[in-house]
């Protein structure tokens, strides 16, 4: 049977510590990470509490969140638009874990939503939309799929707690009929 | 036609960030584990590929078969050198550090490390010997060897 | 239907080694490739003097915790004094590697190549999904706390949703891999599981539970690629690389469905097209579907066309898919099973099919009559499909 050997000594995590010539290091890389000319412009709308997208001038579709560009017809986009917002919920997950993986003490609702935007197809492949928490649903909201397709809008900080970030959106919710 | 001209300059926000990890644990490897034990030991380690001999040891030779760990000894030679006078960040140091470039004869490859000489004394050709640590505080790592320093005149 | 690019040599596999899949090997990482590599070379019958080329893949550097691995990788690589080029599409880049092995024969450049895949994701403490962190947005993404597992959450739920498959379906793909594994000697998470076993493992990011994840993994794979007149001098049962295919879907993944991943149904189309296939859910006998994830491997049954979208849950209750069944897949394990060293588990995954086309894979060999298969690999944010084609 193929492969006939498969070398690699395996060392477990105690035995590591006896090793002779193990190295421990721990890196930190300090960065200023620009946000470029679309999204400096878009997180000044959302300190203002305004979700703002791009539109390309041949497709017609906003982009959201907003890029110079349009990717799939490759030229610069042009006006900028601002988007109510609101949407539906395309899919969502409850995390138990953190970054590093540590558990949290309160799980998390995490959810993709597809803005209403101009430009877009009902039920189109690609759409507006952002990646962020929900808020007022349940873990069984997410569970039962009933989260799936429900109406929601941005709960934003109050404008004082803004500093033009995504946390300027503390969670989108639904939308109450 | 460059972005900026046709799209409108605004004023470009800065997130700070920073990539970092608790730790990296590094395993030292098949020949690593035998080179730090030498190092432990006060002992440099080489590799003998057929007939050459190369600095530092490895588990494998060019050709890809695997090498034989030996012992390797001084006399060694500075056989490249620079003199630093910043450290990582820029800032001046206090005294000037040698950094050099180690090899001995009739062996391929070498070893970089400090060596404790006066920087107007150095030269290309200045004959060595490493300086351990006290034992105890050996960790089988390169920086068991504290330095170089110039063989005594004797 | 005529290939759609100009080839000049034909090109073949002749040779696949591999390392452990575990989580820590005393090994580094170069060390894990001259392992894996010596290997392949050995059951090609070759040394390092009879290749012209390198090509090495690993995916991002922070997981080993060196910067510019593919030199770092090079000599254990075999690459010194030689054509090297280091391949990285994140998790896509196990396939990306004998894909871009194919292109420096197929256009004449090389003869022979020693492709590489390495991966050692123990280094990381306290956890490599840690690193991970840093391949988020820094202004969109990174400021929610992410954890790499999320995405994969968000799109097992649409695809869940869409298809109406249901947990216990897919924890049917762990169950199958894990078992498969249990023949493969590199295997790391091999088991003789149930689906109850992985329902209730440890909940990570509803839907996605701890048996639904492969492992963290140290390993390497290699394989070794030949011109027709090589390959025909060194061995009497080369397997073909008959197509390849490479797309980048969009990298905005919150502005596209995450349902069905339309990256791999492109790469796929364009190497059937180079393979000459054109109903794959009939001319392919075995595959090796990309699967870190459980939902994953049903994903991109679907993707690959083996299986028309939202029936792979149903056909793999039914046992098609099974070493035994009319089209396994995974029958090495996959990364469920095997282990998921990245860039190595998509080169193993290629390996096996190697084996299973040479009716070398022992107790692994798949019970039906086996001369066309194909593999996939996927990654970066979720966008980079990368397929191959092989065939006797
Ligand atoms: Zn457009």
């Amino acid at each position: 049977m193929k492969p006939e050997r498969t070398p690699g000594r395996y060392i477990r995590e105690e035995d590591l510590r006896r090793l002779p010539g193990v190295i421990e290091y721990k890196p930190v890389a300090r960065y200023s990470y620009s946000a470029g000319q679309a999204l400096s412009e878009f997180l000044r709308g959302l300190k203002e509490g305004r979700i703002l997208g791009k539109l390309c001038p041949s497709c017609r579709r906003v982009l959201v969140p907003p890029r110079v560009y349009c990717e799939f017809c490759f030229i610069h986009t042009t006006e900028w638009v601002e988007v109510p917002g609101t949407g539906v919920v395309e899919t969502a997950v409850v995390s138990y874990i953190g970054t590093a993986r540590e558990r949290l003490e309160k799980p998390e609702i995490i959810g993709v939503i597809r803005l209403d935007a101009p430009g877009y197809r009902e039920g189109s492949f690609d759409f507006a939309g952002l990646f962020h928490r929900l808020c007022g649903v349940t873990e069984d909201d997410v569970k039962s799929g009933r989260v799936i397709g429900m109406r929601v809008r941005p709960r934003w900080r109050p404008p004082e707690e803004r500093r033009g970030s995504m946390l300027d959106i503390e969670c989108f919710e639904p939308v109450q009929p | 036609m460059s972005l900026w001209k046709k799209s409108r300059v605004v004023d470009v926000i800065h997130v700070e960030g920073r990539m970092e990890t608790e730790k990296y644990v590094y395993t030292p490897g098949l020949a690593g584990v035998k080179v730090a034990e030498a190092l432990i030991e006060g002992k440099i380690m080489g590799v003998r590929c057929g007939g050459e001999l190369y600095i530092p040891a490895k588990t494998y030779c060019p050709d890809h078969s695997e090498g034989e760990l030996v012992e390797v000894r001084g006399p060694w030679v500075i056989k490249s050198y620079t003199i630093v006078y910043e450290d990582m960040y820029g800032e001046k140091l206090d005294k000037p550090v040698v950094v050099a470039l180690l090899g001995i004869e009739g062996a391929r490859g070498g070893l970089i490390h400090y060596v404790d000489v006066d920087p107007d004394k150095v030269r290309i050709g200045l004959k060595v010997e490493p300086v351990f640590k006290p034992r105890e505080e050996r960790r089988g790592l390169i920086t068991d060897i504290m330095f170089f320093k110039p063989v005594e005149h004797s | 239907m005529k290939p759609n690019i100009f080839v000049k040599d034909k090109v073949a596999i002749v040779g696949a080694g591999l390392t452990l899949f575990r989580r820590r090997l005393l090994e580094t990482p170069r060390e894990l490739a001259w392992e894996a590599a010596r290997e392949a070379l050995n059951s090609a019958g070759l040394t390092l003097k009879d290749i012209d080329c390198i090509v090495v893949g690993s995916a991002p550097d922070a997981f080993d915790g060196i910067h510019m691995k593919g030199e770092y990788l090079a000599d254990g690589s075999g690459g010194f004094n030689k054509p090297l080029v280091r391949v990285f599409v994140g998790g896509g880049t196990g396939v990306m590697v004998p894909a871009v092995a194919w292109w420096h024969v197929a256009s004449g450049l090389c003869k022979t190549v020693l492709a590489v895949g390495e991966e050692k994701m123990s280094h990381a403490y306290p956890h490599p999904q840690g690193v991970f962190a840093y391949i988020w947005d820094p202004i969109l993404e990174r400021p929610l706390g992410p954890n790499l597992i999320w995405i994969f959450a968000l799109e097992m739920r649409r695809y869940m949703h869409v298809c109406k498959a249901s947990k216990e379906d897919i924890a049917l793909v762990s169950v199958k891999n894990k078992r498969n594994a249990l023949d493969h000697p590199a295997a790391q998470a091999a088991a003789n599981i149930t689906v109850d076993d992985v329902l209730k493992s440890e909940v990570l990011v509803w839907p996605v539970q701890l048996l639904d994840i492969s492992p963290v993994s140290d390993g390497a794979a290699a394989l070794v690629l030949a011109s027709e007149s090589v390959a025909r001098r060194v061995t009497d049962t080369p397997v073909w690389v008959e197509g390849i295919g490479v797309t980048t879907d969009n990298t905005h993944w919150f502005n596209r469905d995450l349902a069905y991943p339309r990256y791999l149904e492109y790469a796929a189309r364009m190497a059937y097209k180079m393979a000459g296939i054109e109903r794959p859910w009939k001319e392919i006998d075995v595959a090796e579907p990309y699967d870190p994830f459980d939902y994953k491997e049903l994903h991109h049954i679907e993707g690959l066309m083996l299986a028309r979208r939202c029936e792979a849950p149903k056909l793999l209750r039914e046992g098609y898919f099974d070493r035994s069944g009319e089209l396994p897949t995974s029958p090495s394990g996959g990364l469920l099973g095997v282990g998921n060293p990245i860039a190595a588990a998509g080169v193993m995954k290629v390996a096996e099919l190697f084996w299973q086309l040479r009716y070398e894979a022992g107790a692994r060999q798949v019970k039906k009559p086996v001369h066309k298969a194909v593999a996939n690999a996927w990654g970066d944010l979720m966008q980079v499909g990368t397929v191959v084609v092989l065939s006797t």
